[in-house]
């Protein structure tokens, strides 16, 4: 019961208390792994995800360095176009008429082959010119006429290049609008003129260059499936953005200002799936700044893999470290568990087969050893002390029988002197030859077991012996069946039983006292009746039955020795039962187990 | 010894399992993120000349290719043809496509046809225009009333209790010709009595060319002609530019859309203004709105892509130069 209640409280106790050693040692193994391959896993996921930003950066940066480098030769090839042309004498004499002497059809035909020229050796020049603020112009193969309905004097890349004096401006992407029916996305690139009569700027030298070729530039790198390219302009104007559409309809927004102010040349935005990486680079040659942006998305897009590859190993390891903690626990647990076992078994009292044999020589082995020689030690003084029990029982005993209370003795001889005196013969000799027998028989045999015959034979002669001295006053009967009288029983039992009777029962009756001694074979056990008509006993006196009385005359044999020796040697559900009713007489039973009916029925089965 | 070798067992199958089942659960999603949306879009027409459907398909492409979408633009060659474009849209319907943009020829004659498209269960999202029907998902177009009443307040500020005006309207059940003339009467509100007539030109130069003319023979008074398309608008400026052209040109017009002969015109001074649709924004948004549609988000009904009144003056702004001349053409 109240092992099962432990179980239970065990079983049920809060987390990390296990029932076993070997739990508690997986479930904090495991525990640890978990952690440690945890730890594992994001450093070397967020060490893949630095690594790859950090490649992605310095590559986009490659790449927009180049675009950069690309525009920045195109700017430099018209910069050193507008150089020539700024020196050129046939630029002034044209617009100014500077030196009238020469026809001017020559010097138109030789700026026209100028211009064809260049613009045969660059694809990307789309319109090159010279233009006075008095009207006089000259743009392309000299067929283009000036677009009638727009003045150029207000056009922007025009009023820069009078204002700047002799650098080159270079204007952000626009429409192009100053030649008749022409309308083209360009860069120009514009640069004043001066008129050598006044040491004026008053005319305009300009170069297109076609947007597309910066478009294509821009819109052939690849930045992940994602991925764009964008330019700004020195005052924050868009020079190119693939969604400019959108930008100015305000559907979408470029960080321009964050590129502009920022201090490296990469960073980092923070919008979830959407993050994206900006690389910058800044022209010094025409202040425009390349924008690389590259989805972070695209960038890990293979980070997943990698992550379940991680993921997997992680796992796999884990698998295999939970299998060696098992094994290695189990490896510690074992000998406990069978240490354990084998103590239940001490616990119980059974010494049999419970020594362990050990492994190695760890701590869990020093103890099986100990436990193995304590076992044997303790197993080896339990026998020691069964057995000096036993010899002290014995010893006690003898001591017991072969005490006849002296007082008995004198009596008994006092009876004998003074029938002797009254010449009564024939009572001498049956009480003599009685006390003789009983004197015999209390000294002659050592065994423990004797028939109950013998036992019988004793009483008998004690009974005998009071009888007569106890004269008219006591009456006594013995009716044992025959077929028991040849069974053993433990010896000077029913004696002290008669004992009883006549001084505690018959002594204080005033009128003749009787016993009756009775044994009946009743199949499996055999029952010895002791009934007198004494006094009988009160139910506080029948209750205390079985305690020692010292201060008892009789030979010191109570009803409590009585009862404990056939217990001890029959067990416990044999013995003495008491029956008494006061004034009316007490009857003592004697119940042993009957060892021929025993037999008989182990023979039968 | 047994019983725990079959412990053992158990845990390690059960973590297998455990790590089987979350790479099962991994593919899976990723084979979900890796399906790929089809969208058809049928525009009325597919015109490389015409920079209104030709900016709009390219926003629709690079909203496409934000988006990771498969988009297939399948458009005929006249945007008269309701026919053609049924047959397009049945095409549509049978390549399963799961989410179908349209923008209807006829507001009634291809109401039938794009019922079909829902009836298949695939998302309907109408471009532009719609039909007489509330049968889309959603409808991106230019609010054309408003982008009419731009054209009427503008016209008003020099209109009189005198003034004639016209209207060369483009296809007579087209929804976007109804509310931009519906916006325009409201925007010179006190005289929309002197509407004189309202044509229609069928899309066509020639024909909105050849009305033009027959307005200005019938009206020698005529102040005001409004073009409520590109052919609309530019039929008659060629028609006014041709008959009274140059610092004569008494009539004023007002056109819708900017191609680059509207362009010329505007900066000849036929055109007081025209009123530029962001076409690029509805292709990008007509996208934008699908895939919305499609992952169940709610969407208002009606989306504006927005309009802009342009004048000579401010055509060369840094925006609106973007908006006149896209540079897709090579």
């Amino acid at each position: 019961m109240s092992d099962e209640k432990g179980k239970w409280r065990l079983k049920f106790n809060p987390l990390f208390h296990f029932r076993s050693i070997r739990t508690t040692m997986l479930v904090s193994f495991s525990a640890l792994i978990v952690s440690g391959l945890l730890v594992f896993l994001l450093l070397s996921l967020n060490y893949t995800t630095d690594t790859v930003l950090n490649n992605s950066s310095s590559y986009t940066l490659q790449l927009i360095d180049q675009v950069n480098a690309d525009i920045d030769s195109y700017i430099s090839y018209m910069d050193n176009l507008s150089d020539m042309m700024v020196g050129s004498v046939d630029v002034r004499n044209y617009l100014f008429r500077y030196n009238s002497g020469e026809n001017k059809e020559a010097i138109t035909q030789r700026l026209l082959n100028t211009f064809k020229t260049l613009k045969d050796s660059r694809e990307d020049i789309y319109n090159i010119g010279i233009i006075s603020n008095n009207g006089e112009y000259l743009i392309n193969d000299g067929t283009d006429s000036l677009n009638a309905y727009m003045d150029y004097h207000e056009m922007d890349w025009y009023q820069k290049a009078l204002l700047s004096g002799k650098e080159a401006v270079i204007s952000s992407s626009h429409v192009q609008n100053v030649v008749q029916n022409d309308y083209k996305w360009v860069v120009t690139l514009s640069r004043g003129l001066v008129n050598p009569v006044n040491n004026q700027i008053e005319g305009v030298f300009f170069v297109d260059l076609n947007y597309s070729s910066i478009n294509d530039l821009c819109e052939k790198i690849s930045l992940g499936s994602k991925g764009y390219i964008f330019v700004v302009e020195e005052n924050g104007g868009i020079v190119y953005h693939p969604q400019q559409h959108l930008l100015y309809s305000g559907l979408k927004t470029e960080r321009v200002d964050e590129v502009r102010n920022s201090k490296t040349n990469s960073f980092i935005t923070d919008e979830g799936d959407n993050s994206k990486l900006y690389t910058i680079s800044k022209s010094d040659r025409t202040h425009w700044t390349v924008v690389g942006v590259a989805y972070l998305e695209d960038l890990l897009g293979n980070r997943k893999e990698t992550q379940l590859t991680y993921v997997l190993i992680a796992a796999a390891l884990f698998v295999a470290a939970v299998l060696i903690a098992i094994l290695l626990s189990s490896m510690i647990t074992k000998p406990i568990k069978a240490l354990v076992k084998s103590m239940k078994k001490v616990e119980q009292g059974q010494f049999e087969n419970v020594t362990l044999q050990t492994v190695g020589h760890n701590e869990i082995s020093a103890l099986t050893n100990s436990f193995n020689i304590m076992t044997e030690e303790i197993h080896h003084l339990m026998i020691q002390n069964m057995e000096e029990q036993e010899q002290k029982r014995k010893s006690e005993l003898m001591a017991l029988q072969s005490q006849i209370n002296p007082h008995f003795l004198y009596n008994t001889l006092d009876s004998i002197i003074w029938m002797a005196e009254g010449g009564k013969n024939r009572e001498v000799v049956l009480m003599t030859s009685s006390l003789a027998k009983l004197l015999r028989q209390s000294i002659s045999n050592e065994d423990e077991i004797v028939t109950i015959a013998s036992e019988v034979e004793y009483t008998r002669s004690y009974l005998t012996i009071q009888k007569m001295r106890y004269q008219d006053r006591l009456e006594f009967s013995i009716d044992v069946d025959p077929d028991i009288l040849d069974l053993k029983i433990v010896k000077l039992v029913l004696q002290p039983l008669v004992e009883n009777a006549i001084y505690h029962g018959i002594k204080y009756k005033e009128t003749k006292g009787m016993i009756w001694v009775t044994g009946r074979n009743l199949g499996s056990i055999i029952v010895i009746r002791v009934e007198d008509n004494g006094i009988g006993m009160t139910e506080e006196q029948l209750a205390h039955i079985f305690e020692k009385k010292t201060s008892r005359k009789s030979n010191g044999v109570g009803a409590g020795n009585v009862n404990k020796r056939l217990r001890l040697y029959y067990g416990p559900e044999y013995g003495l039962t008491y029956e008494s009713q006061l004034n009316v007489g007490t009857t003592v039973t004697i119940r042993i187990p009957n060892s021929a009916w025993e037999e008989e029925n182990e023979e039968e089965l | 010894m047994k019983k725990s070798y079959r412990k053992w067992l158990i845990i390690a199958s059960s973590l297998l399992c455990l790590s089987l089942l979350l790479f099962l659960i991994y593919s899976i999603q990723t084979q979900k993120e890796k399906k790929v949306v089809h969208m058809v879009y049928i525009p009325k027409l597919i015109d490389e000349t015409n920079d209104f459907w030709t900016a709009l398909i390219e926003g629709a492409n690079m909203a496409a290719k934000d988006y990771d979408i498969d988009l297939v633009i399948d458009g005929g060659s006249n945007e008269t043809d309701y026919e053609d474009q049924n047959r397009r849209i049945q095409k549509a319907i049978d390549s399963k496509a799961d989410v179908i943009a349209v923008s209807p020829i006829s507001y009634t004659n291809s109401t039938e046809m794009v019922k079909k498209v829902k009836e298949s269960g695939i998302k309907l999202i109408f471009v532009d225009s719609g039909v007489d029907e509330d049968v889309a998902d959603a409808l991106i177009a230019t609010d054309n009333f408003a982008a009419g009443m731009k054209m009427g307040k503008f016209m008003q500020q020099s209109l009189n209790e005198d003034s004639q005006i016209a209207i060369v309207s483009h296809v007579k059940d087209a929804s976007t010709a109804i509310d931009r003339e519906r916006g325009l009467r409201a925007g010179i509100g006190p005289y929309e009595d002197q509407i004189v007539e309202v044509v229609y030109c069928d899309s066509n130069y020639q024909k909105a060319y050849r009305l033009t003319k027959e307005l200005l023979e019938k009206y020698p008074d005529l102040d005001y002609i409004a073009g409520l398309n590109e052919y609309s608008a530019v039929g008659a400026a060629r028609a006014v530019d041709e008959i009274q052209g140059g610092a004569s040109q008494r009539v004023k017009v007002i056109g819708f859309d900017n191609s680059l002969e509207q362009i010329k015109f505007l900066e000849k001074g036929v055109f007081q203004a025209i009123v530029v649709q962001k076409s690029f924004n509805m292709g990008y948004l007509a996208v934008e709105t699908a895939l919305k549609v499609l992952k169940g988000e709610k969407v208002p009904p009606v989306i504006d892509s927005g309009s802009e009144l342009i004048t000579k003056d401010n055509m060369y702004t840094e925006q609106n130069q973007k908006l006149l001349f896209p540079f897709f053409d090579k």
